[in-house]
């Protein structure tokens, strides 16, 4: 068998740093179908994809005043896909000429075991919750619609209750940092959704 | 995700013991304590004169490879908080692996990542910081001779040699116990005397499916091992 390709130095990529530009709205359960309906037609060729995740907020905290959160996430109906640990930077609304909430981030893929070794690094998990929705891409874009459901014993997924009546719909890009003019596509294509949704920069600040 | 390739037959290998492991099936010969450097002779000296031994037993040269390790310990600030001083974290990379990162806790679980955790480390620097002069690492030829491959590096810490490790895999096996007696006595072809015992990876989990994580602890042992040790007895690379 061909040898893997070998370097004298690990590729210790990664360094580019991404940010997340971000839309949400929301919908009412019984409009879901004719939002659907319309994501299907606007967004690329694909096949209806679903999606069904598991995800744990972990804290570290430390002396500075606020803990280092991270987000440990994954699928509970793909078995053997890697683990998904991200990392989310403070979000940034920005002026109005950006049209997306942007945020630092960091997307990791890694083993299943990957709970257990952030409990040795001190973190402890602060919430889960179980989403469940549809994905949709178009181009570099990706749109999530999706329910929360809260977990009722933690750690049996199982056993969950929807948060509430509606799904959520997120519009996001992840690019490097300082392309603003990927939020004017997406302003465009939130413009196309309307009046099914309204997609907006939703200041998080706003809603503690 | 790159840590799939793993579970691939081709990829895997077993791994004797005595410095690190890698996917499958790695046997890594810790440097200076295992094998001895000769007397009168550098490290580098020894390097060649196990290259030179398997070269004549037909293998061929393969390029080179390259294992780092970074130690972080925890920022004073969360000790306090956290109740865990002196919990050391290892964060390496291996070139036969250059689309993934390993953090590992000795004696702790071993994570297998894409390389962005190198990132989230960055961010962490208030939480998490690299100890100063603690990077360490094995640079080397690698060979292939039939099924096995060996990889023969010089450990260095800083601008220090410190060591010399070897790995050897096999690759048709993934399982280490199936392997490990064929393995040995690939070992003893070159080693001779100074063959190690089975690697302290697979003390109790003989019968599972070897991985790259377990490479990878074997190399954080061999390091720390390295570490450890006096940098006297070895004269260092001329």
């Amino acid at each position: 068998m061909e040898a893997p390709p070998v370097t004298m130095m690990p590729v210790t990529g990664g360094t580019i740093n991404m940010m997340e530009y971000l839309l949400q709205g929301s919908v009412l359960d019984h409009s879901l179908e004719s939002l659907i309906h319309r994501l299907r037609g606007l967004c690329d060729n694909m096949e209806p994809e679903t999606f069904l995740d598991h995800e744990i907020v972990f804290l570290l905290k430390g002396q500075q005043a606020s803990p280092f959160v991270l987000r440990a996430r994954r699928s509970m109906d793909r078995t053997g896909a890697p683990w998904h640990l991200r990392y989310l930077g403070q979000p940034e609304m920005g002026d109005k000429n950006r049209h997306a909430l942007v945020r630092n981030c960091v997307d990791i893929a890694t083993s299943e075991n990957l709970t257990d070794f952030l409990m040795e690094m001190g973190f402890r998990m602060d919430h889960e919750f179980v989403t469940k929705g549809h994905l949709f891409r178009k181009g570099i874009m990706k749109i999530t619609v999706y329910k929360i459901f809260r977990i009722l014993v933690p750690g049996n997924t199982d056993s969950t209750e929807a948060l509430s009546l509606s799904y959520l719909v997120e519009l996001s890009v992840v690019a490097p940092a300082g392309q603003d003019m990927v939020s004017d596509d997406m302003r465009n294509f939130a413009e196309q959704l309307k009046p099914l949704v309204h997609l907006e920069k939703i200041d998080p600040k706003r809603l503690m | 995700m790159e840590m799939f390739r793993s579970n691939t037959v081709w990829y895997i290998i077993c791994q004797p013991p005595t410095a690190c492991g890698y996917s499958t099936g790695q046997l890594r010969f810790r440097g200076v304590s295992q094998m001895p450097v000769a007397e009168g002779k550098s490290v580098q000296q020894t390097v060649e004169l196990l290259t030179r031994k398997l070269e004549v037993l037909g293998a061929e040269k393969q390029g080179t490879f390259c294992v780092d390790c970074e130690t972080y310990h925890t920022a004073a600030s969360t000790l306090g908080s956290q109740g865990q001083a002196g919990k050391l974290m290892y964060v390496m990379h291996n070139s036969e692996y250059p689309l993934s990162c390993f953090a590992l806790f000795e004696n702790g679980p071993c994570l297998t990542a894409d390389t962005n955790f190198d990132v989230l480390m960055v961010k962490l620097k208030g939480f998490f910081q690299s100890a100063k002069a603690s990077k360490i690492e094995t640079r080397g030829t690698r060979y292939q001779y039939c099924d096995f491959l060996v990889k023969v590096g010089t450990v260095t810490m800083g601008p220090s040699a410190r060591g010399i490790s070897v790995e050897v895999e096999y690759g048709p096996c993934v399982v280490a116990s199936d392997c490990w007696s064929l393995l040995l006595e690939f070992l003893q072809s070159f080693l001779g005397s100074h063959t190690p015992g089975a690697p302290a990876v697979f003390g109790n989990r003989h019968d599972t499916v070897y991985g790259p994580a377990d490479t990878m602890v074997q190399y954080m042992e061999l390091f720390n091992k390295i570490r450890k040790q006096p940098q006297v007895p070895v004269a260092g690379i001329r």
